[in-house]
């Protein structure tokens, strides 16, 4: 007989499965719906970019799946499991201001994750290294967050996620805050971090220029309550370029999102 | 020259002056004695001052003790749950605007001219800066942070001993500053208003009979007194800029200036 660890689990490591899920916010004077219905499935290893207009949810949803907002009906699961509370074994999260512990250097920020759970000093040192490698901060690792670029800030955080190496990457907004250059070259580091971590990531944003230039899919929601109006897939080539943003091809993804948008606005 | 110099500079020509002023005759020695009087008229008492200190040192550790701890665990409660702020804090604000020295006489009816009441008086004088300072501090954490912690599995008490203690750091040392001269302050008024010991009690008494370097040799220790104080919290605010570089707060503290050096008259 076979031991139970080989048994292959029927959801593999990183997928997502939203089904029917509702958000319904309790006020003092009335129940605001938040979310309304949305299903969606993201297969492991996919780029997945969440846009819509302010108040649409977006960040609620990504919260929920992250396990730090419960919903109020439907189900959620990461990777064949339900998630009940944040996991961050199975959930790394990027917000979007770095959210770093301004006390702490950039090396202690990326162990936070590992000294919560009692790992030794030398293994947590180790595997922050590694992460910050994988970010590309290499040797800036005794900087507190002040002496940091904001780039670098988010750069630190995007290491702090995935310093648990998580299946699933959730980012709420991580470059909103940054100059227009800053967030070019972010984009491009994190389509390369993501390439070769090969993580599943959902990713807020306001700007449709970088929702099309990330994805594999884009997913678009309503104004409360929130739903799903649309699903594109991106099939522009990796690894993508700047060039492509002139293209027809971008054009027309980006104007078939800008629609669905204005529509709602 | 440097501000560091310069400051050196002026404390060393103030206490010139002291010295040569009154013996060139400028001054009245019953306004202010001179620098060598006054040590010698405390030197000659040192027994009287010696025991007098004991008993004021002994009355700012308690009350020290209270209106610390008291300040920061109940500032503590407050800054973090809603419902007792909303309760207490108006409360405690308009209280603190009060002055309290106003209530010294009631305490020395009900504990008595001895320690207790002076430890009574001053533990609630000091008190109300450093409840205010630490639930302002809890109050104005940054809710990201904690959400970043709750995201990484950060429990409960792990969210308090990591994030929220080590953020609020800044702004409750400047309450204990605040709180902490205030109990100084505290102890030596009530000592020099009704009481049988202590400095403030021998500057007072010194004074009804106008022997002025006996006064000044009092005024000199609380002096002395409020430098070590001080001395004593720009370390541990040093000790403590190491976990908060970078953060404003930290910086402020770091500074030379205090942020909340407003004291209510007494």
């Amino acid at each position: 007989m076979q031991p139970l660890a080989n048994i292959t689990p029927l959801k593999p490591a990183g997928a997502i499965e939203v089904r029917n899920v509702g958000q319904i916010f309790k006020t003092t004077t009335q129940d605001v719906v938040a979310l309304e219905d949305v299903s969606l499935d993201v297969k492991p290893g996919r780029f997945v970019v969440l846009v819509g207009p302010s108040g649409c949810g977006k960040s609620t949803l990504l919260m929920m799946i992250a396990g730090l907002r419960q919903q109020t009906s439907g189900t959620i699961t990461i990777s064949g499991a339900p998630i009940p509370e944040p996991d961050p074994n199975r959930v790394g999260v990027v917000f979007q201001e770095a959210s770093l512990f301004p006390w702490l250097t950039a090396e202690e920020n990326v162990e936070f994750p590992l000294a919560l759970r009692g790992v030794t000093k030398n293994d947590r040192r180790a595997r922050a290294q590694d992460a910050l490698q994988l970010v590309g901060l290499d040797g800036f690792g005794k900087r507190h967050p002040h002496e940091l670029s904001g780039g670098m800030k988010q750069r630190v955080s995007i290491a702090r996620g995935l310093v648990q190496d998580p299946p699933v990457l959730l980012m709420d907004e991580p470059f909103a805050a940054l100059d227009e250059q800053t967030r070019m070259t972010m984009g491009d580091e994190l389509l390369r971090i993501w390439a070769a971590t090969g993580k599943t990531v959902v990713f807020v944003t306001h700007s449709l220029t970088e929702a099309v230039y990330l994805a594999d899919e884009v997913i678009v929601m309503s104004p409360r309550p929130g739903r799903i109006v649309d699903h594109l897939q991106v099939s522009l080539p990796r690894p993508r370029t700047y060039e492509m943003l002139s293209g027809d091809a971008f054009g027309s993804l980006r104007d078939r999102i800008w629609r669905h948008i204005r529509k709602s606005a | 020259m440097s501000a560091a110099t310069l400051r050196r500079l002026i404390v060393i020509s103030l206490i010139a002056l002291w010295e040569i002023l009154p013996r060139a005759g400028f001054i009245p020695e019953l306004f202010l004695p001179s620098l060598s009087s006054t040590l010698a008229a405390g030197w000659n008492e040192a027994g009287e001052y010696g025991h007098a200190l004991a008993v004021t040192l002994y009355e700012v550790a308690i009350s020290m003790a209270f209106a610390c701890g008291g300040g920061i665990l109940l500032g503590a409660i407050v800054g973090s749950l809603p419902r007792p702020r909303i309760l207490i804090m108006p409360m405690v604000s308009s209280l603190y605007a009060v002055p309290l020295v106003i209530l010294y006489p009631v305490f020395t009816v009900w504990l008595g001219i001895g320690s207790e009441s002076k430890i009574a008086f001053a533990s609630i004088y000091g008190f109300l800066p450093t409840m205010l300072a630490t639930a302002a501090g809890i109050q104005t954490i940054d809710p990201q942070l904690l959400l970043a912690a709750r995201s990484m599995g950060a429990t409960l008490s792990q969210r308090l001993v990591r994030v929220i203690i080590p953020a609020a750091i800044p702004t409750v040392l400047s309450g204990l500053r605040v709180g902490g001269a205030l109990v100084i302050v505290g102890v030596v008024v009530s000592e020099m208003l009704i009481s049988s010991a202590g400095i403030g009690y021998l500057i007072s008494r010194y004074r009804t009979i106008l022997d002025s370097p006996h006064v000044f040799a009092g005024v000199l220790l609380v002096l002395a007194m409020a430098i070590a104080f001080n001395a004593a919290i720009k370390w541990i605010e040093r000790k403590a800029a190491i976990w908060q570089t970078g953060t404003r707060a930290g910086q402020d503290a770091a500074g030379e200036v205090a942020p909340a050096a407003l004291q209510p008259a007494t």
